[in-house]
């Protein structure tokens, strides 16, 4: 609701300087000083029972106008510092008036003989002279003036809040104009003869003054603020206070005399003081009239007034980009609020699932379930994104796409779509329990509410996929510190054997693992493993397939018992899209053999030293794919008896697969013919000339997918015997690939 | 922009998938939203087609993985047919024919689906 309360004005230069108290009660003083003066003047003139001369008159009037505008500018400051709402403004002047109305009856009636007729000699002032004939009389003009300047200073004081509420330039010039026409008005009858009444000049003055006093009673518009009840005491109370104003004003029976007493007093001040009930009247009539109009439209009033200070929530709105579920509830409460509806539901395109079907994210005065139940929300959804403009669906009933009764909770609905950039982000529904419940005011009041709605979703939106993407950014960070530090820094050292590795990540973190373990003195234990999917999670499978590995190895004494192992407990913890492919081997030097399983990996690739190449293709099943005694099963192993010069490659991949420029893949067969080409090589060399083949091939050494080369080669026992006598470490030399670290570390 | 796209076919009983292009980790959501939908309509009998399917990568597998639990546990299942050399060396690789009916044309596709239905009968 509103505030009833009117504005605080601004101070004038005038009430600025009456901030001091000192000032105030000097001015109190100087009023005071004046009152005495103007009585001391009318004792002296009962005294002297002589009118007064020119100059003493005019300088009577000088003391008595400057007593009351010190008095008006007091009463001016006490009334700006206590500003009340208008109802206030009304019973309040209304009680002066009575008071007023009341004391200066009894003042006048305990005098005054009942039936005489009234002039100047029956109220005490000479015939013709108009001097006092008494003290009475002197003491009886001096407070009755007093209580009616009073009265009228309040009365104008009041309504001046009232007719300057929501001031402009304008209505506040017209408010001191008509101050100043008045006060002229009133300077006009100094000097005239109390027992005449007003004259041409006199009336002329006056004529400005009153068009002044129309203009300011049309100023009502605090009235449109009240509420129903508010109104109605506002007409009650303005028709008591036309009734009082009236008979101060007229020279009625009642205040018989007052008039006369306020003339003889001073003619200025009795000018003005009528002109001051002229104008409560006139303004007590404006308010009744326009309180009577307003009373029927009081209610479509605060509806619209609803609307706006909904639609000033807008704000808010933007301000809760932070948090979605809290901007989703406000969008959806505040038609609500607002009145235009009585519930409401936000829908929203479900990105995440891949699809546009639609998801009520928040409900407003009903709840997610019953809007499910009562509306087919993916139709309504499909037709607000085909028409992309607001739908008002005037009869629900009649809907096939809401089931709902007639006379139910729903009757009509207005769906309106959230759009950014033409693109639909979301429909806001909002329903009413008549039906041809929206007018085309509140369709467009809430297209531009769904407007502002739509900016504030898509910048949540965007925050979020900012805060997304930030948090990936650090995830993967985080993700290729663990990749790099699973990987192994130094290789194995066995007899007669020579090892080389590498891996690179491409963009994204990926899910190539490969690693060693020395069993015993003449055993070594081998994986390489490709986790689907990429990113952290790839990440985390590899660091739960390193423990598998680092543990299960020396406890199983098979490869395919390792896969077996390793199936089972990677199972609990995999995705059930996720998988891991893999090749799991056993080199015995001492045999000169190698056992190996594999699980879904790309074949390993053998060659001998007579250039004979094959790749050892077993069957088996990724981890992950089944989690029953099929994968067991499935799994055959392969014993290969080792000849001197034979090379074991293992990759993934991201080897075979790799494409250039024109889109052909590396593949088996080039793989196979560069094994041919440098197979005489000792592994790092080979290693080496493997990358650099794929590297002139693709023309580039950025890679589109995680790539990883392992190469074992078995120059037999022999060569290390004879090796380890000239040199004990020259037949065992393994590295990791120099240029490929470094290629991790520059990804 | 995305190379990989999905048909609808719909024969009496079985819903047929036609994939185009490559199936890789970036376009494996529309395979992912084709599958959701059959399972919001409730077809389980699904045959996908690969003859246009130049490409498929881990996780374009992973996604047949997360439905087929569901879809034959509604009585229905996921066929593979006329898959590419190359893209079935790939399912072949992990051991998806153990797992998977994956055969030469969708006519054995369907008439395999057929012989289910009267076995099942």
């Amino acid at each position: 609701m509103l505030s009833n309360l009117i504005s605080k004005a601004p101070q004038g230069p005038f009430a600025s300087s009456l901030q001091s108290r000192g000032r105030r009660i000097f001015i109190a003083v100087v009023a005071a000083v004046c009152y005495v003066a103007s009585v001391v003047f009318n004792v002296i003139e009962w005294q002297s029972a002589e009118p007064f001369s020119v100059v003493t008159e005019t300088a009577y009037h000088v003391v008595v106008i400057c007593g009351y505008v010190f008095l008006w500018f007091l009463l001016s400051y006490v009334f700006k510092q206590r500003q009340v709402g208008p109802l206030k403004i009304f019973w309040t002047t209304l009680v002066v008036a009575l008071i007023f109305v009341v004391v200066t009856r009894l003042i006048l009636g305990v005098t005054l003989p009942a039936g005489v007729d009234i002039d100047s000699t029956t109220l005490g002032f000479e015939y013709g002279t108009g001097v006092p004939l008494t003290l009475a009389t002197v003491v009886k003009m001096n407070v009755i003036s007093l209580f009616q300047a009073l009265f009228v200073f309040y009365l104008l004081l009041r309504f001046r809040d009232l007719v300057l509420f929501k001031r402009t330039k304008r209505s506040q010039r017209n408010w001191y104009l008509m101050l100043a026409f008045m006060g002229i008005a009133s300077l006009s009858a100094i000097g005239k003869d109390p027992s005449t009444e007003i004259d041409l000049i006199q009336g002329l003055a006056v004529v400005p003054a009153v068009i002044l006093m129309a203009i300011n009673s049309f100023r009502v518009s605090w009235i449109v603020y009240l509420s129903f009840r508010e109104k109605a005491a506002g007409i009650g109370l303005s028709i008591l206070l036309m009734i009082l104003l009236g008979i101060c004003l007229s020279s009625s029976e009642a205040l018989a005399g007052l008039e006369a007493y306020l003339r003889h007093y001073s003619y200025p001040l009795q000018l003005f003081t009528e002109l001051t009930i002229a104008f409560g009247l006139l303004y007590g009539v404006t308010s009744f009239l326009f309180l009577i109009f307003h009373l029927p439209t009081t209610s479509d009033f605060q509806r619209k007034a609803g609307e706006v200070t909904a639609m000033h929530s807008l704000t808010n709105l933007v301000s809760q980009v932070f948090d979605p579920d809290k901007l989703y509830a406000s969008i959806t409460a505040t038609p609500v609020d607002a009145g235009t509806a009585q519930m409401a539901w936000l829908a929203l395109a479900d990105v995440r699932s891949g699809t546009l079907r639609p998801r009520i994210v928040s409900a407003y005065n009903t709840t997610v379930d019953a809007i499910e139940e009562m509306v087919d929300v993916q139709s309504l959804y499909e037709e607000l994104d085909a028409r992309k403009a607001p739908v008002t669906i005037d009869e629900a009933a009649a809907d096939h796409r809401i089931n709902e009764r007639p006379g139910g909770l729903i009757g009509s609905v207005l769906m309106t779509p959230l759009l950014s950039r033409n693109e639909m982000l979301g429909g806001l529904f909002v329903a009413k329990d008549v039906m041809q419940g929206f007018e085309k005011d509140d369709v467009e009041a809430i297209s531009v509410y769904a407007a502002q709605a739509a900016i504030a979703l898509e910048n949540a939106r965007l925050f979020e996929e900012q805060l997304e993407k930030e948090r990936l950014s650090r995830e993967l960070d985080i993700a290729r510190e663990v990749q790099k530090k699973l990987l192994p820094h130094t290789l194995p050292q066995l007899r007669g054997l020579t090892i080389a590795a590498s891996s690179v990540s491409a963009h994204e973190v990926g899910g190539d693992y490969y690693d060693f373990l020395e069993l015993d003195d003449d055993r070594l234990a081998f994986i390489i493993a490709d986790v689907s999917g990429k990113g952290t999670s790839a990440a985390f499978y590899m660091a739960e397939l390193q423990g598998i590995f680092r543990s299960v190895s020396r406890l199983v004494s098979t490869p395919a018992d390792f896969l077996e192992h390793a199936n089972l407990a990677l199972a609990s913890a995999l995705e059930r899209h996720v998988f891991v492919s893999v090749i799991y081997g056993i080199v015995d030097v001492e045999k000169e053999e190698i056992v190996l399983a594999r699980g879904g990996h790309c074949p390993a690739a053998m060659i001998s030293l007579d250039g004979e190449a094959r790749f050892i293709r077993t069957q088996g099943l990724g981890l992950g794919l089944d989690r029953t005694e099929l994968f067991r099963r499935s799994l055959v192993e392969k014993r290969i008896r080792l000849q001197p010069g034979d090379v074991f490659t293992l990759y993934t991949d991201g080897v075979v697969e790799s494409r250039n420029r024109d889109g052909s893949e590396y593949g088996y067969d080039r793989l196979l013919d560069a094994l041919k080409t440098y197979r005489h090589e000792d592994a790092p060399e080979l290693h080496e000339s493997l990358l650099e083949d794929l590297d002139n091939f693709l023309e580039e050494t950025e890679y589109d997918d995680d790539l990883t080369l392992v190469v074992l080669k078995w120059h037999g026992l022999k060569v290390a015997e004879m090796a380890a006598a000239e040199d004990p470490r020259a037949a065992s030399r393994s590295t990791i690939s120099g240029r490929t670290q470094h290629r991790i570390q520059s990804d | 922009m995305s190379n990989f796209s999905v048909g609808f076919r719909d024969t009496d009983s079985v819903q047929i998938l036609d994939l185009k292009g490559e199936l890789d980790a970036h376009t494996a959501s529309e395979l992912e939203a084709a599958l959701q939908k059959c399972q919001a309509d409730e077809r389980y009998r699904i045959i996908v087609n690969g003859t246009d399917l130049q490409y498929i990568s881990s996780a374009g597998l992973g996604v047949f993985m997360a439905y087929i639990e569901e879809v034959r546990e509604e009585g229905g299942d996921i066929k593979i047919a006329s898959l590419q050399p190359k893209v079935f060396n790939v399912f072949d690789l992990l051991g998806f024919p153990m797992l998977f009916d994956i055969l030469d044309t969708e006519d054995e596709a369907l008439k395999k689906f057929e012989r289910d239905g009267t076995a099942s009968a």
